[in-house]
């Protein structure tokens, strides 16, 4: 139960982030370029603007305010961990950190780059 | 197995779909995720569902000429993969053109693309599906050796 809540936080988090990176490739003029050049439509973006500000608006004050913050020094806030390696910084965890991985409610932070650690087998 | 040309190291046989079964264009999304998911691609297969319909949103990946090719980067998804889908009697996909879509090409990445490739393979796709040589061979594929030895032979010797 409480491994679900804090998977429904994180999902939350996800979810962001995956929009975050839609929204930002498809402002970036080259990025945009390539994909109408391709015959892709990109032509509603306002839409995702929106639906990240209602996302937004569903995750917790304390979570958002962590992930915005390291969204400010990172491309990508979250990044999953794949054989106790951080996929951000691609140093190994300690023990402790993967163990305490699903203590109910706690977002875990890499100890050596501080961005969000998210697993994706709970 | 998975042939000499660069670009078919994200297909695999495990994500070759020789017959769509859906015929609603939320449907053939789930059922290309369950493709790349069940080939072991995707840990979050709802989460890249969602990612697929909020870029659907912005306008149809249907980009004409009965081809659509869904793509976008999520944390879902492990490592880039292309799921290779066939409908064979055409389905509404929203499309540009309007026109039933009859090849699928599913393009997922992580949000990591250290190599630069997801818009390189993304291009190389589009491009080579103006053919209509290479549609028409395309559309013929029933295993996967075929599609690869038809991919091999209309992406030539890059």
């Amino acid at each position: 139960m409480e491994n679900d809540a804090l998977k429904d936080k994180l999902d939350a988090l996800f979810r962001l982030q995956d929009l975050d990176i839609m929204i930002r490739e498809l402002k970036d003029p080259p990025t945009k370029g390539t994909e109408e050049k391709m015959g892709f439509s990109v032509a509603h973006l306002e839409k995702l603007q929106l639906a990240r500000t209602r996302l937004a608006e569903r995750i917790p004050a304390l979570d958002l305010r962590l992930y915005e913050r390291i969204s400010r020094h990172f491309t990508h806030a979250i990044v999953s961990v794949e054989n106790r390696i951080c996929l951000g910084c691609f140093m190994g965890l300690p023990t402790s950190a993967v163990s305490l991985r699903t203590e109910p409610g706690m977002v875990r932070l890499c100890e050596n780059c501080g961005r969000i650690l998210y697993w994706l087998d709970y | 197995m998975n042939g000499n040309h660069p670009v078919l190291q994200y297909f695999s046989p495990d994500l070759f779909c020789a017959s769509i079964q859906a015929t609603a264009k939320r449907d053939v999304l789930r059922e290309l995720v369950a493709v790349a998911s069940a080939a072991g691609g995707v840990r979050g297969p709802e989460l890249l569902l969602e990612m697929l319909e909020r870029r659907e949103s912005l306008g149809s990946t249907g980009i004409g000429k009965g081809v659509a090719i869904p793509h976008g980067r999520s944390l879902a998804v492990i490592r880039m993969r292309v799921v290779f889908a066939i409908a064979r009697k055409g389905l509404d996909f929203d499309a540009v053109d309007g026109k039933p879509v009859k090849l699928f090409f599913l393009i997922v990445a992580p949000p990591q693309d250290k190599k630069n490739e997801y818009l390189p393979l993304l291009g190389r796709i589009a491009e080579l599906v103006q053919e209509k040589k290479a549609r028409d061979r395309l559309l013929k594929v029933e295993t996967y050796e075929q599609l690869q030895a038809v991919m091999e032979d209309v992406l030539g010797g890059e």
